[in-house]
């Protein structure tokens, strides 16, 4: 090709009105032939964006199966977490239940809530039958402070 | 949409998002990543992409609006990406280091040139691709691409010859 013609074809390349054809004949010219130093820094870029294509991705692309994978043990975490609340549910009514049909009259009724309250009064007591010690607590004081 | 087929359409484009990303983000590891992320999205969308006329386009399109939103959420957390793709040492000769540090020169260049010039030198004198692809992935018109692409090409140019006078005198 003649030299005057890669010259305009090299005004256009830099005005940006080349056509990829246009600029493959410049690149390949630049990358076979020894250019005058004036154009080497083409010879540079055309040799630099020649080598750049080289650049490959090395990872394998994989999709789909990671997330998808999520997916599934997410859904298999929500049935089991329903049917799990589901049983539950079930089970404490039933126990209401029995606890509400189990005392059927009204004098049963009382009775037991006397057994429970003595049953809680009595406890309640022994734990106050130990407090006795305290006692001793409030026998210093008094002899420290004058009471009046 | 089978993998298989969704594989076929990526294939052939994955190695160019993967270097759009590398042109945008620098480092390896980051546009290895961005790369596999944009092909999830992808993959997320396959019914869509049966729709539309270029999937080239759009997946490069996806590329640069990732990488783009990449570099914006980095700024907001005052990080800066590091270049962390070092030379190896092997002894080689004069010659061809000679070039290799004219290479990398250039790749440093190329690097300082704003975002929007760096990505349409990548997509034309890299890719190759047409100007109405370039607008399609871009979403520019083309003259305001060309304008772009003749600032990037000169500067380029100017930057290189600078640097070598430097070393002349």
């Amino acid at each position: 090709m003649e030299f005057n013609k890669i010259e305009k074809l090299l005004e256009r390349y830099d005005e940006g009105r080349t056509s990829v054809a246009e600029e493959n004949l410049l690149r390949e010219y630049f990358l076979k032939n020894e250019v005058p130093p004036h154009l080497s820094s083409y010879k540079l870029i055309f040799r630099y964006t020649s080598e750049q294509k080289d650049e490959r991705l090395e990872t394998q692309t994989k999709m789909g199966s990671s997330s998808r994978k999520i997916a599934w043990s997410s859904i298999a975490a929500i049935f089991i977490v329903a049917v799990g609340l589901y049983f539950f549910n079930e089970s404490s009514q039933d126990l209401n239940q029995n606890d509400i049909s189990s005392v059927s009259d009204e004098e049963m009724a009382i009775q037991k809530t006397k057994e429970t309250l003595n049953m809680v009064s009595q406890l309640m007591n022994e734990g106050t039958a130990d407090l006795v010690y305290l006692q001793e607590f409030n026998k210093t004081t008094n002899k420290i402070l004058k009471t009046d | 949409m089978k993998e298989r087929t969704f594989l076929n359409i990526i294939d052939p484009v994955k190695d160019k998002m993967y270097r759009l990303a590398l042109r945008l983000l620098t480092s390896k590891e980051a546009a290895e990543d961005a790369t596999q992320e944009v092909i999830l999205k992808l993959w997320d969308r396959k019914e869509k992409i049966k729709h539309y006329a270029n999937v080239e386009a759009f997946a490069m399109t996806v590329t640069k609006n990732y990488c783009l939103d990449q570099l914006k959420s980095k700024k907001n957390s005052h990080l800066r990406i590091v270049h962390q793709n070092y030379e190896s040492n092997a002894p080689s000769l004069q010659s061809e280091i000679e070039v290799n540090d004219e290479m990398a020169l250039l790749g440093r260049i190329v690097e300082k040139l704003p975002e929007q010039q760096k990505m349409i030198f990548q997509l034309r004198d890299i890719e190759q691709y047409e100007y109405e692809e370039i607008a399609e992935i871009m979403e520019m018109n083309q003259t305001a691409i060309r304008v772009a692409l003749s600032r990037a090409r000169k500067a380029i140019r100017e930057n290189l010859i600078k640097k070598h006078n430097y070393g002349i005198q």
